[in-house]
């Protein structure tokens, strides 16, 4: 399970290194760098095709909407994680009581 | 579920007391069932008097104890160690979690702490309006490449977008002291500047629309730096200036000996 992950994890790294490469070459370009840019743009298309091999994988992973929502708002989506147990402690907590008091 | 079954057992049996034996009426029940319909023999009542009744509906008895069918997960079990999250919640609740994504992600470059509403790279709208593409990836071919020739040459200021990265954070007084300054303070709550033009140069591929996700760049920045380290700076020579030129106007009494002027601009 977990290795599943961390070749996503690859993938998506390398990915990312590679567009930030892109983007120094074509911030300050050379003719000289032509060659260099089309590599770069082949990985691009490389890169792609492996997290889409990736995706085969984790076809039954399935992520809570409300994790985007914070990750477009910039928050650590760990915060979701520790809202939601501190949400179902509580709840559980206030079940307890009420058997308690039923008892 | 099936994990924890015995801890579930084991709370289940403290909460209400261990297996419990059947209830009595079950055995009547049981008996007046196994007796003749229509007769039966009450022992209350003496031993001459039989009475035609009808054996009375029996009522399935759920049975208590260990060994049943099914065990009730209720809020009265510690959900948290029934499932063998506690090690999840000592992550997560017992250390503080910072708040900023690029904490989660310290290497992503660029600046990732904004809203994606500012330049269109939100995940809700990848959701809402998935982008229309073929179903395989293709490499490029050469004649697709000549598509991608550049012309020699820095991208505009407003165009670099890869090398900002978040200013970093060193010591609060000074930013608590830069906020009364700053119209716009970094790193926190930058406003979006309008859809810049593409930069595009002729016979080179079009750029999409870009917008710098900070207004204040490096070099503007910096400017804003040496702006305040001269600022203490020009207060200090304008009150030289000032007891100067007090010192040499005739008005002011006690001059002495003109003293070397110094570096008077």
């Amino acid at each position: 399970m977990a290795e599943k992950f961390d070749s996503l994890e690859e993938h998506l790294e390398k990915f990312v290194e590679n567009i930030r490469q892109l983007g120094i070459i074509v911030s300050d370009f050379q003719p000289s760098s032509q060659a260099g840019l089309n590599q770069k743009l082949n990985f691009m298309v490389t890169g792609l095709q492996d997290i889409d091999k990736c995706r085969q994988q984790l076809h039954d992973i399935s992520v809570p909407l409300e994790v985007f929502e914070y990750i477009d708002q910039g928050r650590n989506p760990q915060l979701y994680t520790k809202e939601c147990l501190e949400r179902a402690l509580a709840k559980n907590e206030q079940v307890k009581g009420k058997i308690d008091t039923m008892k | 579920p099936r994990a924890g079954h015995a801890g579930n057992m084991e709370n289940f049996s403290a909460l209400f007391g261990g297996a419990e034996p059947p209830p009595a009426a079950a055995a009547a029940l049981g008996s007046a069932a196994s007796s003749p319909r229509g007769i039966v023999a009450d022992n209350n009542l003496p031993p001459s008097s039989l009475s035609l009744v009808s054996p009375p509906p029996t009522f399935p008895i759920p049975s208590r104890g260990a060994g049943a069918g099914t065990t009730e997960l209720t809020g009265s079990t510690n959900l948290i160690t029934h499932y063998n999250l506690e090690h999840a919640y000592n992550k997560f609740c017992g250390k503080k979690v910072k708040e900023k994504l690029s904490n989660f992600l310290p290497d992503l470059p660029g600046m990732i702490d904004l809203p994606g509403s500012h330049d269109n790279s939100s995940l809700r709208s990848l959701i809402e309006k998935p982008p229309i593409c073929g179903s395989s990836f293709t490499p490029l071919t050469s004649t697709m490449l000549t598509g991608f020739r550049l012309h020699a040459g820095p991208l505009p200021e407003q165009c670099r977008l890869m090398h900002i990265q978040p200013p970093k954070k060193k010591n609060k007084h000074k930013h608590k002291q830069s906020r009364t300054q700053d119209p716009i303070p970094p790193g926190t709550g930058l406003q979006p500047q309008p859809p810049l033009p593409p930069c595009v140069s002729p016979g080179a591929a079009a750029h999409p629309p870009l917008v710098p996700p900070e207004t204040p760049s490096d070099s503007d920045h910096k400017k804003k730096k040496k702006k305040k380290e001269e600022d203490p700076e020009r207060k200090r020579k304008k009150k030289e200036k000032k007891k100067k030129k007090n010192r040499h106007s005739p008005e002011h009494p006690g001059v002495g000996s003109s003293q070397a002027s110094g570096s008077l601009r």
